[in-house]
């Protein structure tokens, strides 16, 4: 394996991790909360998505059944989990998160056990075979890519062209004002709850058939997201996109060189380094922020 | 056209409105002035629906409008430029006036749009540019650009002087004057500067310590004792 091999290892991991930080992007910027339970909710969809597949054998149906599975159980959490603690302080809405994420664990485990199942890929996984070997990029690895792609312009057309998009980031922005424009806040913030769980539930899909499903399966997926969240700047979009892919690379080579234990390791070097060095992230707006 | 009857609002404890009484007419500026903490900008974000009001209440064109949300009280068409320069400043200046009455119809917006790019022709020429590039002066014809982006039938101008150099505060609230003239606009004016408030106004509220302290034409106000015990600490 060559350095180029490993790198071309990565992309599609790095998209999605870049996925699931940008729901956890979508959620900071309309609640000022990480959700820690947004990896929680992907893996439940996931397994939601997974008996829709068996029963149906259609692949489609199973990820438009993880879409609107993760809309609902994330506007469950917002209504039901999030809104209550509002009053309360920062930290009493993140450890409500961790709640979640624990209660969905555990969920899950009563419902589908903890035996690792396997979530067949729809294209093949086998990488591509060209000049007399097969290279580290498969069809699948293509529709991760494409997918991501895809949904990340589809994002930043609604956010950047249409009066929705305008409503839902003067809402992040400031509240206060967008009350006093007119916009209906509390909606835009259900919203934003239930847009980050679909985008959520398509980055669990997706990265279902690369590894064994469990209910902890995800959980290298909540630190490498919110790595990339935070040191993208969590206001930004295109910190997430960034900085996902970019430690989908990094992640590919220190497991190609090392040991693929260590890319957790990597994750929260990097994660102190930006906190040591630059706070408020790379991409961020503000340019204070407290940690 | 707006009606306050008996409007009380506190914070725990703190009695920061007790029994205000005032009416607004349409097509004329009215001014309240008084110290810093006589409760002008809680009244006006009581007006918005930022606050909720203990007892008391506030009618808008025959309606009860106290309680309700600010969302709500907006469609309704009053508009509130909060103290402080009220702008989202991650916005460019063109999407900070599109928030602005996002529930009218495309003519609707489209009208106040040119309505607003002709009283504000600076707001026209940065269009494009955050709205953070602006200065102060700019920020503040922002901010009541995107009130009036709303229709509004009241406007509320909470402090538009903080902070602003004296000349181009006399030309922004002239041009809120004609408007108000011309247009059939009501207009409440918060001010701690009563000279400023009081020469644009036609009548004025005194408020001292959350109460209703004087009422009268801007004339009688700035001749009048009560104002100068409050402002100079003269007088009986």
């Amino acid at each position: 394996m060559t350095f180029f091999d490993h790198l071309l290892g990565g992309i599609a991991s790095g998209s999605v991790i870049a996925l699931m930080a940008i729901a956890l992007v979508l959620v900071w910027r309309s609640t000022r909360v990480v959700n820690f339970a947004q990896v929680g909710q992907a893996m439940f969809t996931t397994f939601l998505a997974l008996a829709v597949y068996r029963g149906t054998g259609n692949w489609l149906i199973s990820l438009i059944a993880a879409i609107l599975a993760g809309a609902i159980l994330g506007l469950i959490v917002h209504f039901l989990v999030m809104r209550p603690v509002r009053r309360q302080d920062g930290s009493g809405a993140i450890i409500a998160t961790f709640g979640v994420l624990i209660a969905l664990q555990a969920s899950a485990s009563m419902i589908w056990g903890v035996d690792p199942q396997a979530y067949p890929p729809i294209v093949d996984i086998i990488g591509f075979e060209a000049f007399g070997r097969t290279w580290p990029f498969s069809r699948y690895d293509v529709l991760v890519l494409g997918v991501t792609v895809l949904l990340v312009l589809l994002l930043s057309v609604v956010f950047t062209r249409t009066s929705l998009g305008l409503r839902m980031r003067a809402s992040a922005f400031n509240p206060t004002v967008a009350r006093l424009s007119g916009v209906r806040v509390s909606q835009m913030l259900a919203l934003g709850w239930a847009l980050a769980g679909s985008i959520g539930a398509i980055a669990g899909v997706l990265i279902a058939p690369t590894f064994s499903v469990t209910p902890y399966s995800f959980d290298i997926l909540l630190i490498l997201a919110f790595t990339v969240a935070v040191i993208g700047g969590l206001d930004s979009l295109v910190g997430a996109v960034a900085f996902g892919i970019g430690t989908g690379l990094v992640l590919s080579l220190v497991s190609g060189y090392s040991d693929s234990g260590n890319a957790s390791i990597v994750a929260l070097v990097l994660l102190a380094l930006n906190l040591l060095l630059k706070p408020e992230g790379v991409f961020a707006h503000h340019h204070s922020r407290s940690v | 056209m707006l009606r306050i009857e008996n409007l009380s609002v506190s914070y725990g404890a703190i009695q920061a409105l007790n029994d205000v009484s005032l009416e607004v007419p349409p097509g004329r500026v009215t001014a309240v002035i008084g110290a810093n903490g006589a409760g002008k900008s809680t009244l006006m974000r009581t007006l918005a629906g930022l606050e909720k009001p203990q007892s008391g209440q506030v009618i808008f064109n025959g309606e009860v409008i106290s309680g309700r949300k600010p969302e709500d009280i907006v469609r309704m068409g009053i508009a509130l430029v909060p103290e402080g320069r009220s702008t989202i400043s991650e916005l460019s200046v063109e999407d900070n006036l599109k928030l602005g009455g996002m529930w009218r119809s495309h003519a609707q917006r489209n009208a106040s749009l040119t309505r607003v790019y002709s009283l504000f022709p600076i707001l026209k020429e940065r269009h494009h540019m955050g709205a953070d590039t602006l200065s102060g002066g700019e920020r503040q014809q922002l901010a009541i650009g995107r009130a009036l982006m709303t229709g509004p039938q009241l406007l509320l101008l909470d402090e538009p002087s903080l902070g602003l150099a004296p000349l181009i505060v006399t030309q922004i609230l002239e041009l809120v004057a004609l408007m108000a003239r011309d247009s059939g606009l009501a207009v409440l004016l918060v001010e701690q500067n009563a000279t400023v408030a009081l020469r644009i106004a036609r009548t004025g509220v005194v408020l001292n310590l959350g109460e209703v302290a004087g009422s009268g034409t801007s004339a009688e106000l700035l001749a009048s004792e009560e104002l100068r015990h409050i402002y100079l600490g003269t007088g009986s």
